[in-house]
């Protein structure tokens, strides 16, 4: 009976955020945010991944920009400078990308705790440098400009309206994806590895083959959304994918909570908005604000900002629905 | 006599120079309950550990129903046949009773990501076997209402069923029990000879390392004794008690 009420209270929840996402563009309502909403629904591709990896298999990575950065530099190269079809070359950066983690995640994923956050901070920054160096194919720090939009057809994503309903149809369908895989067999699974390995092995889990292979899903989230973000700005360059954005990242994941799916949009919103609105002032000194948001949250509430909250509201619905039944 | 279940020839395992298994050779009987006693350092959950491939072998070999198991990694020793409990418990804490369970199950069940992402027909039909299943061993242990609790608020000796559980959940043929009398009370000791009792029943095999004495005298069939890495004894519970070696590993030896 409870379980029937609270379910239905979560597609109502849901059925008020779609709603809500889909009258964001329109002028009338909130149209001046519909470029921020799109970056967030971009980082919010990447934060799931990381919350897969992180908060449910307990696997740390500072260098989920390389895979971002990956993702961004196929599409790019591949339909600008070779002409390829826009979404067979985000295809085709989604399998490479996909690959390269295979390849990299077999050696890197046997190291534990600091040692795989120090070597996944390594790939974050030598991949940055290689984006700004091999200028022959990247373009070098500077960039590159002209990559064409995305089409279905003769419909071009040509509008931030346009491309808004695109980005968060990905958005959501990674959401919806990952949160089917959280509560599957693989999902206990990977929930298993970060509560002890040991155990997870005694019951028939391969660990080593499920952290390589949320290791590649995490990336190819961040592919895809690197390859729509070249397609949304039509410029690519090495700044977004630097060592501060998997910073980011990591504080997106953790504001909204390390295993919580939903809370992802909150986190990489939150950042957002911090980063791109509230902290321009602060110029580099950004980080510090990061560091801070970051060292609170851990200390005060661990889960996350977002788990936070929904337990707020879960108590006080609690303690509203007793004093109902009193009276 | 029967089949054996479980075959070490020979059996060593070395860390570095410290040598703690050397030359064990054991032969366990199918559908029996065994023990492996010996004062601490001998060497038992050591050789659980090789057994269950935690550790490669240094030399010998372990043969699980006739078939030698190699180098085969512990997932794949699970998904064989052979579960195992830990001495220091290790729950799955981020999980409730029952998802502990149904992860138990994961040998026994196989669509994956894909089928998980887009919620194919097959995953559905598996995740109900799969909870049925884990409630019936939940049952089994006695645990049937704590389903949705979060496995750590249980106190340690129900925590200890549950990691037996989970481990049946392997649907194992041999199951290794380490310690699980450790830290129960009375009343908990016998409700787990009883459980152990049951298992055997379903023709599973069990072995258990134990330093309860009563406990162990009163359900093994068979007591294996080893002390600094070797087998020193090995018999029925009257016979272990009365050889002379096992009383002096135990009391100490006297020297002229």
């Amino acid at each position: 009976m409870l379980a029937m009420v609270k379910g239905k209270w979560v597609y109502l929840v849901i059925a008020a955020l779609l709603a809500f996402l889909i009258l964001i563009p329109f002028d009338w309502f909130l149209g001046h945010y519909t470029t921020i909403m799109i970056f967030i629904g971009i980082s919010t591709m990447v934060t799931v991944g990381l919350c897969l990896l992180m908060g449910y298999t307990g696997q740390v990575s500072l260098g989920q920009a390389a895979f971002y950065g990956l993702g961004a530099y196929f599409s790019a190269v591949l339909s600008k400078t070779y002409s390829v079809n826009p979404w067979l070359a985000m295809l085709i950066a989604a399998i490479a990308t996909g690959a390269f983690a295979y390849v990299i995640g077999y050696p890197i994923l046997r190291l534990r705790g600091n040692y795989l956050a120090m070597a996944t901070l390594g790939l974050g920054i030598i991949m940055w440098i290689l984006f700004g160096q091999l200028s022959q194919f990247t373009g070098g720090p500077d960039g590159m400009a002209g990559i064409p939009y995305l089409s279905i057809g003769g419909f071009i994503f040509d509008t931030s309206f346009k491309r808004y309903f695109l980005v968060w149809f990905f958005c959501l369908a990674v959401l919806f994806i990952s949160q089917n895989i959280v509560r599957s067999r693989s999902g206990r699974a990977l929930r298993a590895i970060h509560g002890s390995e040991a155990a997870a092995e005694s019951v028939g889990i391969n660990v080593a083959r499920f952290k390589v292979k949320i290791f590649v899903l995490s990336a190819v989230y961040a592919s895809l959304a690197g390859s729509l973000l070249v397609h949304h700005l039509r410029f690519v360059s090495p700044q977004p994918f630097d060592f501060l954005a998997s910073v980011k990242f990591v504080v997106m994941a953790v504001i909204g909570g390390l295993a919580s799916i939903w809370g992802a949009i909150f986190g990489a919103g939150t950042t957002r908005i911090l980063s791109d609105e509230l902290l321009l002032g602060f110029g580099e000194w950004d980080v510090v604000v990061y560091g801070a948001i970051l060292i609170i949250v851990m200390i005060f509430m661990p889960e996350g900002l977002f788990v936070k909250l929904k337990e707020l509201i879960g108590r006080w619905r609690l303690r509203y629905a007793e004093r109902g039944s009193e009276t | 006599m029967r089949e054996s279940i479980l075959e070490t020839r020979s059996l060593s395992k070395a860390f570095g120079g410290l040598v703690a298994l050397d030359k064990v050779d054991l032969a366990i009987e199918a559908g029996t309950i065994s023990a492996i006693i010996g004062p601490n350092g001998a060497g038992k959950t050591t050789l659980f550990n090789v057994i269950t491939g935690v550790y490669p072998v240094s030399d010998g070999e372990i043969l699980f129903e006739g078939k030698p198991l190699k180098s085969a990694p512990a997932h794949k020793r699970a998904s064989l046949g052979i579960a195992r409990t830990f001495q220091n418990v290790l729950l799955f804490g981020n999980m409730t009773v029952l998802e502990n369970i149904m992860t138990g199950q994961h040998p026994r069940s196989h669509y994956g990501f894909l089928g998980a992402a887009l919620r194919l027909p097959r995953a559905h039909r598996e995740e109900e076997t799969i909870s049925l299943n884990a409630m019936k061993y939940l049952n089994m242990v006695g645990l049937g209402t704590f389903a949705g609790q979060n496995s750590m608020s249980l106190p340690l000796g129900q925590q200890k069923l549950l990691t037996i559980a989970r481990a049946l959940a392997t649907e194992p043929r041999l199951i290794l029990l380490d310690e699980p009398g450790a830290g129960l009370n009375t009343l908990e000791k016998r409700e787990l000879s009883d459980l152990i009792h049951r298992i055997r029943e379903t023709g599973i095999s069990v072995i258990l390392v134990e330093h309860d004495m009563p406990l162990v005298m009163g359900i093994a069939e068979w007591i294996i004794v080893l002390d600094s890495g070797q087998k020193i004894a090995e018999g029925t519970a009257a016979q272990v008690q009365k050889d002379q070696r096992v009383i002096s590993a135990y009391l100490g030896e006297e020297t002229d």
